[in-house]
């Protein structure tokens, strides 16, 4: 199995660091989409099927945590896990995004990080140690 | 307070760049600010307990260098665009991680889109419209080349610890 993933980031640059980093990992990596913000991301689940979706929260047009409200009221999306990757520094966002099913990485990250929790939140490459 | 709202935001600069583009910073408090004529800036401005805003100036020098290695390749192969998109997500994690360390992590933020401002006036004005009094300024060398940070807050604040 691979894993179409979903890079939701407004930064061209930030995007393209996640990228690098799933790159960096020995996960089995399908097809990347990329998008500028929530709306963008939204409209990429009516096109292709997608495993996981990496998301940051402050973005122009439609934020992350709007993105994730939408995608639970759709059964098409609700089950996709979420791993928002954020500077919010805020305990009660950050608690209400896990609430709604996300896992939370703080920016800056580095490269286990994101290995580890896609590895975690997915359940594949753990025995590739 | 003026000493360790410095030390914060010195400290937070420094452990960003270190983590998100693997440059080494350190305070360089004895030079002046940064000459604008040969520089960018962006700014991010934020409300909540206390607002303000945050402008982060570096020397066009390092502008490039910072894009490329955020992205993992060479100068070179930065575009300018690149080069303000990496800009303005290094002030608005700056920024982020500053806030709670200012003011702790139970209070929520709200922080704006960064944008950059290019040229001497714009840079001058944004300063100006801050009547020119930064609560902070921390001025970095970083790689042999300059970035300042100018922390500009509205009103009264407290530090969390
Ligand atoms: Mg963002």
């Amino acid at each position: 199995m691979t894993l179409n993933i979903l890079i939701v980031d407004d930064s061209a640059v930030m995007r393209a660091m996640i990228l690098k980093t799933m790159h960096m990992t020995d996960l089995p990596l399908g097809e990347i989409y990329q998008a500028a913000n929530g709306q963008e991301g939204l409209d990429v689940f009516n096109q292709h099927w997608i495993d996981l979706v990496i998301a940051d929260i402050n973005m122009p047009v439609m934020n992350g945590e709007e993105m994730i409200d939408r995608m639970q009221e759709n059964p098409d999306t609700k089950e996709i896990p979420i791993i928002v990757v954020s500077t919010e520094g805020s305990k009660t966002r950050i608690e209400r995004l896990q609430y709604k099913g996300a896992r939370f990485i703080h920016k800056p990250f580095s490269p286990e990080i994101i290995r580890d929790t896609v590895r975690d939140i997915t359940g594949i490459g753990v025995s590739d140690e | 307070m003026s000493e360790q709202l410095k030390e914060i935001l010195s400290r937070v600069a420094g452990e960003t760049l270190e983590k998100l583009a693997f440059m080494f910073s350190f305070p360089e408090d004895e030079r002046g600010t940064i000459i604008l004529d040969s520089a960018v800036a962006a700014t991010i401005s934020f409300v909540g307990p206390f607002s303000g805003t945050l402008v982060m100036t570096v020397s066009n020098q390092l502008l490039p260098e910072l894009a490329a290695n955020m992205l993992g390749v060479d100068d070179e192969e930065t575009t300018l665009d690149q080069q303000h998109d990496a800009l303005k997500e290094t002030i608005n994690i700056i920024c982020g991680n500053l806030l709670p360390a200012i003011a702790g992590k139970e209070v929520v933020f709200n922080i704006d889109a960064p944008v950059i401002i290019a040229g001497v006036e714009a840079i001058k004005k944004v300063i100006e419209d801050h009547d020119n009094k930064p609560a902070s300024i921390v001025k970095l060398n970083i790689e042999e080349s300059e970035c300042d940070l100018l922390l500009f807050i509205n009103g009264k604040f407290t530090l969390a610890s």
